[in-house]
């Protein structure tokens, strides 16, 4: 296996890990100030609600995103790191994830409006799972863009000398 | 006959793209935060510094991200390029900062149009506050470091601090996302 463009594979992992450290609030750090106030909840606060009843909690503080947010966040990031494996599953084409992607966008628009008219109730774990669905599938757009296998010959006449006509 | 013949990816100048996606997007980030603010403002106290009227925000909620793949989108529709991976990170991450400084200049600009807009949320904030069931002492505590904290969050150094790191990364990961959905299949060696 070789590596495409591993600066730019690895400043996107280092900045993913950086997003997804702030995302989880002060509560990682061990702050004790009101939460609203903290510095990760100002740097997310023009990008999410940030209520703290559609938040997880760490370390008894909410996180800086809500819980689809931070779907989001870890999905991209765990599909990022898991990006060297996708070239294991080369039938995957590009065409199907776009599909999938697309199914899982929609998904999330219907339960966002499904809850927001009452048609039902989603929970956090509900909305942190298709959050990060939608995000991990967007992260395998990128299969075979940073890591490719170097293919080997490997039919059974691999090594053979051949000497009729290649019809 | 003569034939039109696709602009090379590194000919094709990406501003136009970055200005328009960053215009756009930063209008539209300003007018929903806008509304928040009113509808903050213009709330009964609830007695919790969120107020349900945030909701709105679940509908918004990552919208100022998506700037990066309008400008993708943009760039790959006008000049029917292929764009690297890494010219749409770029194209994304300048379209994160771009939308950054126009609601920077939007706000500004809105300060003077309604000077009492942040004393208005303060008071909001601070009636809210007052019905939380609190001891009093620890209510003022509280009470002054919110009021500290609204108004450094509408100076122009905490929305720089925080905007163009947090929206050029976001940005810059749709701009990602954008060079791979709508830039042409790329043939690199």
């Amino acid at each position: 296996m070789s590596v495409k463009q591993p600066s730019l594979y690895f400043l996107v992992l280092v900045l993913l890990a950086g997003v997804m450290v702030v995302v989880l609030g002060g509560g990682l750090f061990g702050q004790s100030g009101a939460w609203f106030l903290q510095w990760q909840h100002q740097a997310f606060a023009d990008l999410c609600h940030q209520m703290p009843e559609r938040s997880f909690w760490l370390g008894g503080q909410p996180m800086a995103v809500c819980s689809r947010c931070l779907g989001i966040y870890s999905g991209f990031l765990a599909g990022w790191i898991l990006l060297p494996l996708a070239v294991f599953f080369n039938r995957v084409q590009a065409k199907s994830v776009k599909k999938i992607l697309s199914v899982i966008v929609i998904i999330n628009l219907v339960d966002i409006l499904g809850n927001l008219f009452g048609l039902w109730q989603n929970t956090l774990v509900s909305r942190f799972i298709l959050g990060g669905l939608a995000t991990s599938s967007a992260a395998w757009l990128f299969t075979g863009s940073f890591f490719i296998v170097n293919d080997k010959h490997k039919g059974e006449s691999y090594g053979a000398i051949t000497t009729g006509t290649i019809k | 006959m003569e034939q039109l013949q696709p602009v090379q990816s590194s000919n094709a100048s990406y501003w136009t793209s970055v200005t328009v996606a960053s215009f756009l997007f930063g209008i539209i980030t300003f007018a929903i935060s806008l509304l928040s603010n009113y509808a903050m403002i213009n709330s009964e106290p609830t007695g919790s510094p969120f107020s349900p009227i945030q909701l709105i925000g679940i509908l918004a909620c990552l919208f100022g991200a998506f700037g990066g793949m309008l400008a993708t989108w943009h760039y790959a529709k006008e000049y029917e390029v292929s764009i690297k991976l890494g010219k749409g990170a770029l194209i994304g991450f300048l379209t994160g900062v771009g939308i950054t400084i126009v609601t920077i200049i939007l706000s500004q600009i809105w300060q003077i149009i309604d000077p009492d807009m942040v004393e208005n949320m303060v008071d909001s904030t601070v009636a809210s506050l007052e019905a939380m069931d609190l001891p009093s002492g620890q209510k003022q505590t509280l009470i002054d470091s919110t009021v500290q904290g609204i108004k450094s969050q509408q100076s122009i150094g905490t929305q720089l601090l925080w905007g163009i790191p947090i929206n050029g990364i976001l940005n810059l990961l749709t701009g990602m996302i954008g060079a791979k959905i709508f830039g042409k299949e790329e043939h690199t060696a």
